[in-house]
């Protein structure tokens, strides 16, 4: 039986988190289970007749479709290529900006300066600068000793996917190294110094110290950065439209993007959402299972 | 307290009675800054000369309108008047989400009297079923715009002797181009990606190709004229003769600025107008001029790039009465077709502006005109932007990514049809 | 002296310095070349943005295109406006964020109740749909609400963010329990608890919170697109595209427009990086 404390806890909890809770359900579930309830109808958005409902017919569909599949691949190679790349980087580039002892607010403000700029001028600026005759191939070819070579930036279906991961690493991975860096600040102090004092170096600081005081942090960056590459859009969106072949980088939200807006069919679209919602429910309750002992404190 | 209570009711209630005597209308339109002038001025006469009335005017982002509108619509909440580009505005008409036009609220004794006022076929694209739905802002086809300076500087001669044919364009497009290794630095001409609709669709048709068949149920007909249209796609791009690419930056956007990276493009007579106030030095010399679409030597069909166009359209759940004022209020606006012109460079096919001194003066207009009487319009089905989208990728993959013309044709073929299937 | 103090030591670890620093300023380098370009760009005429090969410095200043971006292609001046509503979104946005979810944050980390796991995880679903499908049920709630047009459509919808509130669980994951048992001694109930001995010592965390959710509001773009109509209420982003329209680019214009928009986030960073960059934790009151 629950102590008195312990209800008395409880209930404050649950003072917390009610209005979250109450503002979610208007602004999130309504929605959210809108969509589902529309990706059960075959509903074209302009349409003045009521939609026809059809059960798991639109999934059925999906599964069958050569482009959805294609979807599932696009987006599967720039969530990998994107998520390992931002992980590894924000962790490493937190560490060494976190060790600096001068420049430290120079070099994070630089590395977040990317996203200072609006993600429309982002883009303008980007296509200049993968335009076959911009900086992109100037550089490259100097780098490589070539000379006068395209590197395809958009055209060729491997470039176009590293220029769509290159282009999103810019631009996120100040964003999560900020989310290390603050993590690594509210490890105190004392602990370290008392490790160096006890003899540790450096690597052994950070194995054993470190690393698990931010685990916490670890898996706040593991799953937003999953989340966010995998519902990115922007960065695809505007590489097709300036020219780029789309199926190479067809992710899913372009796609769900594509038939609701392009196609009107919303029902298919939603569909489409709701299994990338589940995917990353999924994904997303599996990291934090990995991630566990949260209990991890200062004693 | 009771007394304030419903002296402060009587006062909404009458204040409510005028509101609801005045009529709202919401006009939703693309942004253009020198059209927006022109518009809110006319809107301002209009509420004066009928202060019932109240009007708003709301612009979005050409590329975005199509989502606001679409959205605002799926929520009933559309405006009562809007343009779009035809091809989006179609599905609009097929749903009977438009409203068809009111001839004597526009000032004509019939509809006849409205097809009379208009280019003849100009109307055919909002025509549906016997109705007519919009009436015309602007309708715009292609022809090539050459800058003489680098055509004269090799010698050529384009007044007296221009490519009339796409192998002529190609040849001297050709010895015009610059490169550095792979990357072209000037192109002598390039294509108008990604509007495969408008500028693709003509070429095959003029071997006699056509992209869907009568009645709709089939698509890619006649597949040597699409094979032979897209080897010379082929030809023109990277593992060709390397003439150019969709991955350029568009053609159009870089001609006003003769930087010497583009000779020649396909644009439409608005960009005449650009010209004059981004380049006036181009404008007023004589280095520069527009000649016709070109046609294949071996063409059966010599048509030329279809045209497309943006029709003002009134919502079709806006009450009886808002309808009426709404197509009033379109008819006020684009009674003025020479200052349309004039001031904003859009045609409106009306025979007025046609027979106008204005439009007679005008640079190169007969090029354009010309050429429109022998175009088609654009493809209006509501499967367009999927077709289009597969289009693009036959041609992207010929071009960029070494598929054979058979095989991206083949691919075309069957993925073309089963998007019909949807319909 | 401990063993780590040898000469041959500390030079290899100043070597190491070097080299990191080297490494960290190559990757700035190219980081910072889309600012770079942006910022010459704003001083040149659209005809030299787009030659190429790019010259870095601008063959003279055109300070015109900075007036022209204030006028707007229009002249009507309207973004001045547009810049006020971005600010008053965003920074409402943003307070109001650091404040739910670091309240809804510290719920879910340190009490143990009857459904915390259900609420965690449906907190966390609304992260994951795509605002591209709710966006429509979404439009119409708002528009029921009579909120089109308005500066609450623009700010309602947004008020609470999952993404603030799974991070600030996180960071309060390993929030010292012995500060707030000290606190519960000393009688303060937990409201108490939460504004003043959880709030200040969490300014690290909410302060990156609150950097990110600002920085994402002034970049919002499709949602303000479409609950927006006048010119009035519409926010930098769309203001910035209405610079990139088919027939009148002026790229130089655009990019004096983006450096005008990227100013305040600057001066937000900047005033607000010193809070998280602390090398003395604030923990380190709880010693002794």
């Amino acid at each position: 039986m629950r102590s008195g404390i312990e209800k008395k806890k409880a209930r404050w909890g649950w003072f917390f988190v009610l209005p979250a809770i109450a503002y979610f359900s208007i602004f999130s579930f309504y929605p959210i289970a809108n969509a589902f309830h529309t990706s059960l109808y075959r509903w074209n958005l302009l349409s003045l007749n009521p939609p026809r409902f059809v059960w798991f017919e639109n999934y059925l569909r999906l599964f069958q479709s050569e482009v959805f599949w294609n979807s599932v691949k696009a987006t599967a190679i720039f969530t990998v290529g994107t998520f390992v790349s931002l992980l590894i980087g924000s962790l490493a580039l937190s560490i060494l900006i976190f060790s600096r002892k001068r420049f430290r607010s120079f070099f994070q403000m630089a590395l977040y300066s990317p996203a200072v700029l609006s993600t429309v001028v982002a883009a303008t600026i980007w296509l200049l600068i993968l335009d076959p005759r911009g900086l992109g191939n100037t550089w490259m070819n100097a780098l490589m000793g070539t000379s006068g070579k395209d590197y395809q930036w958009f055209a060729n279906p491997d470039m176009s996917r590293i220029s769509t991961i290159l282009i999103y690493f810019w631009k996120y991975i100040g964003h999560f190294t900020i989310l290390f860096i603050a993590g690594l600040s509210s490890i105190p102090n004392t602990i370290l110094e008392a490790a160096t004092i006890d003899g540790a170096g450096s690597w052994k600081k950070y194995w054993r110290i470190t690393f698990p005081l931010l685990k916490p942090t670890v898996v706040l960056v593991c799953v937003l950065s999953l989340i966010q590459c995998m519902k990115s859009f922007s960065t695809q969106y505007l590489f097709v439209q300036s020219g780029a072949p789309k199926a190479p980088i067809d992710v899913l939200t372009l796609n769900i993007y594509n038939t609701a807006i392009r196609d009107h069919q919303i029902g298919r679209a939603s569909a489409i959402s709701v299994i990338l919602f589940l995917t990353l429910i999924l994904f997303s309750w599996a990291q934090l299972k990995l991630g566990r002992s949260e209990e991890v404190s200062f004693q | 307290m009771k007394l304030k209570g419903l002296f402060f009711v009587g006062i909404l209630l009458i204040c409510s009675i005028f509101a609801a005597s005045t009529i709202e209308l919401t006009v939703w339109t693309h942004e253009d800054p020198n059209r927006t002038l022109l518009e809110d001025r006319y809107i301002e006469e209009f509420q004066k000369l009928h202060p019932e009335v109240s009007i708003k005017r709301v612009t979005y982002p050409s590329a975005k309108i199509r989502e606001t509108v679409l959205t605002a619509f799926s929520a009933g909440k559309g405006p009562d008047i809007f343009n779009m580009e035809v091809q989006d505005e179609y599905p609009y008409i097929v749903n009977q989400r438009v409203a068809p036009v009111n001839p004597i609220a526009m000032g004509y004794k019939n509809v006849e009297e409205i097809y009379d006022a208009y280019l003849e076929g100009t109307l055919n694209p909002v025509s549906y079923q016997g109705k007519l739905y919009g009436v015309p802002l602007e309708i715009t086809n292609w022809c090539i715009f050459v800058n003489k300076r680098y055509t004269n500087a090799l010698g050529m001669d384009f007044d007296n002797n221009y490519p009339k044919t796409w192998e002529a364009l190609m040849e001297i497009a050709d010895q015009l181009t610059v490169r550095n290794g792979e990357i072209i630095t000037r192109r002598g001409f390039d294509f108008r990606y990604p509007y495969y609709l408008t500028f693709f669709i003509p070429m095959v048709e003029q071997l006699g190709g056509y992209l869907l068949n009568e009645d709709g149920t089939e698509a890619i007909i006649n597949e040597k004229a699409w094979i032979d249209v897209l080897t010379f796609m082929k030809e023109w791009g990277p593992s060709g003769r390397n003439l150019g690419s969709p991955t350029y930056t568009a053609a159009r956007k870089n001609w006003n600025k003769d930087d010497g990276s583009i000779v020649m493009c396909e644009s439409g007579l608005y960009q005449i107008l650009r010209l004059k106030s981004e380049n006036p030095d181009l404008f007023h010399s004589d280095d520069w001029m527009i000649i016709p679409w070109p046609t294949f030597e071996n063409a059966v069909n010599p048509v030329k790039g279809n045209y497309y166009g943006h029709y003002y359209m009134v919502n079709a759940q806006s009450s009886s009465e808002k309808q009426e004022w709404a197509w009033k209020l379109i008819a006020y606006m684009l009674q003025h077709t020479n200052e349309y012109f004039e001031q904003v460079g859009l045609i409106q096919p009306t025979y007025e502006l046609m027979d106008s001194a204005v439009f007679k003066e005008f640079p190169f207009a007969n090029v354009f005109m010309n050429d429109m009487s022998q175009a088609g319009c654009v493809l209006l089905h509501q499967a367009g932007p999927r077709l289009e989208e597969l289009i693009r990728e036959a041609v992207e993959s010929v071009m960029l990514s070494g598929v054979s013309p058979e095989n991206a044709v083949k691919t075309l073929k069957s993925k073309a049809t089963e998007v019909l299937e949807d319909y | 002296m401990s063993r780590t103090d040898y000469p041959w030591k500390r030079t290899a670890r100043s070597l190491r310095g070097i080299i990191f620093d080297v490494i960290l300023l190559m990757i700035l380098i190219v980081v910072l070349v889309p600012l770079v370009f942006m910022i010459s760009a704003s001083f040149m005429e659209s005809k030299e943005v787009l030659t190429m090969p790019y010259r870095w410095i601008p063959s003279a200043f055109h300070w015109e295109n900075y007036a022209q971006a204030i006028q707007g292609n229009d002249q009507k001046y309207y973004y001045a406006r547009n810049i006020f509503n971005s600010l008053l979104v965003a920074i409402t946005v943003t307070l109001s964020n650091c404040l739910f979810a670091a309240m809804t944050g510290f719920g879910l980390a340190k009490y143990r109740f009857f459904g915390r796991k259900i609420v965690l995880l449906l907190v966390m679903a609304t992260m994951m749909i795509p605002f591209e499908t709710i966006m429509i049920p979404l439009y119409m709630l708002v528009n029921n609400f009579g909120w089109q047009d308005s500066y609450m459509g623009l700010i309602m919808p947004f008020l609470v963010n999952a993404f603030g509130i799974f991070m600030m669980r996180q960071y309060l994951l390993t929030f010292p329990e012995d500060l707030l048992d000290a606190a519960r001694i000393d009688g303060l109930n937990e409201l108490a608890i939460f504004i003043r001995v959880v709030i200040p010592n969490s300014i690290p965390a909410m302060t990156a919170l609150g950097i990110l959710t600002f920085r994402s509001q002034w970049d919002s773009m499709l949602w303000p697109l479409l609950i927006t109509q006048s010119e009035e209420m519409k926010t930098i982003p769309l203001y910035i595209v209405k610079f990139t329209t088919e027939k009148y680019t002026n790229e130089g214009a655009l990019m004096a427009a983006a450096v005008i928009a990227s100013i305040p986030l600057f001066i937000v960073f900047f005033s607000l990086a010193k809070y998280f960059i602390q090398s003395s934790s604030v923990f380190s009151g709880s010693k002794g």
